[in-house]
């Protein structure tokens, strides 16, 4: 990516450099950026809960967002992290709009931050943005899918598997 | 009655026992076929009343009958169960012997107990046993770890052969171009004829024999019956296999339904590979005295269709019946062309008649694998260069010196050793570790040192829980440095991704070693490690350490993880699916499950990595530790002899298909 130096760090190059939207055409491009905003996200800080209405969807541009499951005797598991470029709070644009998990930042991060009805109510609007915007989504969350079928698989597991 | 210009002489019918009088004078044994509890068998002869005078035999697919043969013919059967294997690699062989002494300084003390092996004639050897013979003596001599017990029962063997006059209605040694004619590797080889034998000399010692016989030359005649008798058999054998193309038929068929099909009817009793006079995969076992002070490690035949012969250090890679017989056709018929330069099939067909169920290869090769007008091209892979390696290759004594865990089943030793070929092992490379009264695994050398080395060891099975539970002072016996290792110089002038999980870090831990000390000379280094909970890292001080200098990128990766844990949790494929790489200069290394690291090398292929550039280890299959057991095969290579490190590009088709 060739970024001049008086545009960089705006929202448009930080999406253009997330591997999540980098293949998004420019003027799209330009039309998510407006309606994100760059949010600080504090370590320790809860993004959104298990079961809650998600009411955002982000783009996480530094640091490190935990998703999480609570699992009764043995407490918060983390399940994945969210790495820089990757997509949290994909519920957002998915009915019925409830978190899948529970979002914990694990370091200092930003994120670009989508209000949910607004991004809806944009992609029911302008369908090329919806075309454009929803194979995003679902690749990652392919993505996401083909990564827990080999955690399912537990590959690393000390114990002899006997075939079946 | 001998003359140096004539070749082939003709011993009447009432002189053969001269000739076996002659033979085994010379503190020879005779060995040769006779008729015991009804079946033909091999056995040691001591005069010509010992051979089946008057015996036929007649053999179909999963029967063999002795029948009563023609008057006074001593040599009208076609093969019996037993093949000269049985003199030349024995069933059962005690390869050492392990003795600890008593005395202030506890001493140990490993020796090849004595063989005594008499020197042998053997009588009655057919044309495709002779090429058999070739076979094994090329897998078990051929290098470059050779196996010596082998070596000193086929050192001064006397073959006479003899040309074989009726066809067995299993035999197909014309398909597979080793008979019925016996041509050469023989001392002697007989032409049996109503009233005696033509003889023609091979070698000098069959001179020597001949010499001491009443023998005449043979006339035109005789000369005439003898070709006449083995012409009738070549009539009587049409060609049933084609064996042109037949590898690359073999292969392309990987996925044929027919494997199944024949899965159902096979018994996996493992009859075809007892048989079989190439077969030499063997196990080894250890057996231990009552008292702990002595032991012995014995190498017995073993076979591909038992249900744990590919369970090796990764895991079992053949567990169905179906992956087995495709194992060992394939092998016969396609990867051991690769391997040895011949079909590892003579066509004796010995496999077909002591199949209880009858399953009959000719049939299975054509319906597998038919004739085709327009062969099938398929890319057969680079052949892996075999590494030279230090010969003899001797047990030698390693102290520990330091122990640390790593996690809760894993410890890395430190031993100390001044065995110079040990020291200057390459990375990637692996020793067989070895106590007494337990099978010595093969664990690749995790870090090499001026005055020794280390292991990282997890205790996954009675050998490697005995290894890890070693202390300071105490005494593991290795062999190696083994297999070949890493590429390093792959790395000059590279952007290196380095992807491992788990205790697969330990093989890689040399290879960073060498690739840190040539930092200056390698663009950029990735490591990218997964592990199943933040407890099973390994070499966590040393990473962080690496990381936080600068000197190599580190992308750790757990698969689960509580809420203490802030580092990344996931798979290790997407710590690297969406790094910024410079794709077209990069050289990735390899460790882990093999579905670990399918799945890698799925996202290395996806951003344009090539194959030539993608090295595996695939340790995991490793066994015997030289290439001489069997059991880490793998398509066309033996996992310990030509690896454990491959290219994709030299593994080709063998990467991924399930049960291979």
């Amino acid at each position: 990516m060739t970024t001049s130096p008086h545009r960089l760090g705006t929202l448009e190059d930080k999406l253009a450099a997330a591997w999540l939207t980098h293949g998004v055409r420019p003027h799209m491009r330009g039309v998510l950026a407006a309606l994100a905003e760059s949010r600080p996200v504090a370590a320790g800080q809860v993004l959104f809960r298990e079961g809650d209405l998600s009411d955002f969807l982000a783009v996480v541009l530094a640091g490190r967002i935990g998703l999480r499951l609570r699992v009764p005797e043995r407490g918060p598991v983390t399940i994945l992290t969210v790495e820089p470029g990757d997509v949290v709070g994909w519920s957002a644009v998915v009915p019925p709009y409830r978190a899948t998990s529970t979002a914990v930042a694990l370091a200092d991060s930003e994120v670009a931050y989508f209000n949910g009805v607004e991004l809806r109510a944009a992609l029911d609007e302008d369908d090329s943005l919806a075309a454009e915007f929803y194979p995003l989504v679902l690749r990652a969350v392919a993505r996401r899918l083909e990564g827990t079928r080999l955690q399912l698989l537990d590959l690393f597991s000390q114990r002899w598997v006997e075939p079946w | 009655m001998v003359n140096p210009n004539q070749t082939a002489y003709f011993l009447p019918r009432g002189d053969l026992d001269l000739l076996i009088q002659s033979l085994r004078s010379d503190d020879r044994d005779v060995v040769g076929p006779h008729v015991r509890d009804g079946a033909l068998v091999l056995d040691e002869i001591e005069s010509a009343t010992d051979l089946p005078v008057g015996v036929g035999a007649l053999n179909a697919p999963g029967r063999s009958n002795i029948v009563e043969g023609d008057g006074t013919r001593v040599f009208d059967q076609p093969p019996g169960a037993m093949s000269w294997k049985r003199w030349t690699f024995p069933p059962r062989v005690t390869q050492a012997v392990w003795t600890d002494s008593e005395g202030p300084i506890p001493a140990r003390q490993i020796e090849n107990p004595p063989r005594h092996i008499t020197r042998k004639a053997f009588l009655g050897v057919r044309a495709c046993e002779i090429a058999a013979l070739r076979i094994q003596d090329k897998v078990l001599m051929g290098g470059p770890v050779v196996d010596s017990d082998y070596v000193a029962r086929r050192n001064d063997n006397l073959i006479v052969a003899v040309e074989c006059a009726v066809a067995g209605g299993t035999c197909f040694c014309t398909s597979m171009g080793t008979g019925p004619e016996v041509t050469d590797g023989f001392d002697l080889a007989l032409s049996e004829l109503d009233d005696g034998f033509v003889i023609r000399v091979g070698s000098p010692a069959g001179w020597l024999i001949v010499e001491e016989l009443p023998v005449t030359p043979a006339t035109d005649g005789q000369l005439a019956d003898a070709r006449a008798s083995v012409s009738r058999v070549r009539d009587q054998m049409p060609t049933t296999v084609a064996t042109e193309g037949l590898p690359q038929q073999l292969i392309a068929a990987a996925e044929s339904p027919r494997w199944q099909q024949i899965a159902e009817r096979c018994l996996a009793c493992t009859n075809c590979t007892l048989v079989c006079p190439t077969c030499f995969c063997t196990s080894v076992s250890q057996h231990s005295d009552l008292d702990g002070r002595s032991a012995s490690t014995e190498r017995s035949w073993d076979s591909c269709f038992t249900l744990d012969f590919a369970r090796v250090a990764g895991g079992n890679f053949r567990p169905r019946t179906a992956d087995r017989y495709r194992q060992w056709l394939t092998h016969k018929f396609a990867t051991w062309t690769e391997q040895f330069g011949s079909f590892g099939c003579v066509g004796c067909g010995r496999c077909i008649t002591w199949c209880p169920v009858g399953i009959d290869v000719r049939d299975e090769l054509m319906a597998i694998a038919p004739p085709s007008a327009d062969p099938v091209r398929i890319e057969l892979p680079i052949r892996t260069p075999i590494q030279e390696q230090h010969r003899p290759m001797p047990w030698v004594p390693a102290t520990v010196i330091d122990k640390r865990r790593e996690t809760a089943d894993a410890v890395t030793l430190r031993f100390r050793t001044d065995y110079a070929p040990l020291l200057a092992g390459q990375p990637g490379q692996f020793v067989m570790a070895s106590l007494p009264a337990v099978a010595a695994p093969p664990i690749s050398v995790s870090r090499f040192h001026e005055d020794g080395f280390e292991l990282t060891i997890r205790a996954a099975g009675a050998a490697t829980a005995q290894i890890c539970a070693l202390e300071r002072g105490e005494i593991l016996s290795v062999r190696g440095p083994v297999g070949r290792g890493w590429p390093v110089e792959q790395a000059i002038g590279r952007d290196v991704m380095v992807i491992t999980g788990g205790i697969g870090l330990a093989p890689l831990r040399p290879l960073l070693d060498w690739l840190i000390a040539e930092r200056e000379h390698i663009a950029r280094i990735q490591l990218s490690y997964g592990a199943r909970t933040p407890a099973d890292r390994l070499y966590t001080d040393e990473l962080a350490k690496l990381a936080r200098g600068g000197i190599i990128e580190v992308a750790e990766t757990v698969d689960r993880a509580g809420p203490e844990w802030l580092g990344r949790v996931g798979v290790v494929t997407q710590v690297i699916d969406r790094v910024m790489c410079s794709c077209d200069r990069t050289v990735a290394f390899i460790c882990g499950p093999e579905r670990m690291m399918q799945a890698t090398v799925d996202v290395l292929h996806e951003r344009g990595v090539p194959d030539e550039r993608i090295w595996v280890t695939l340790e995991r299959h490793m066994d015997c530790g030289v290439g001489l057991c069997g059991h880490c095969q793998l398509g066309a290579k033996f996992v310990c002899k030509d690896g454990p490190v491959f290219s994709l590009a030299e593994l080709g088709p063998a990467f991924a298909i399930e049960g291979l």
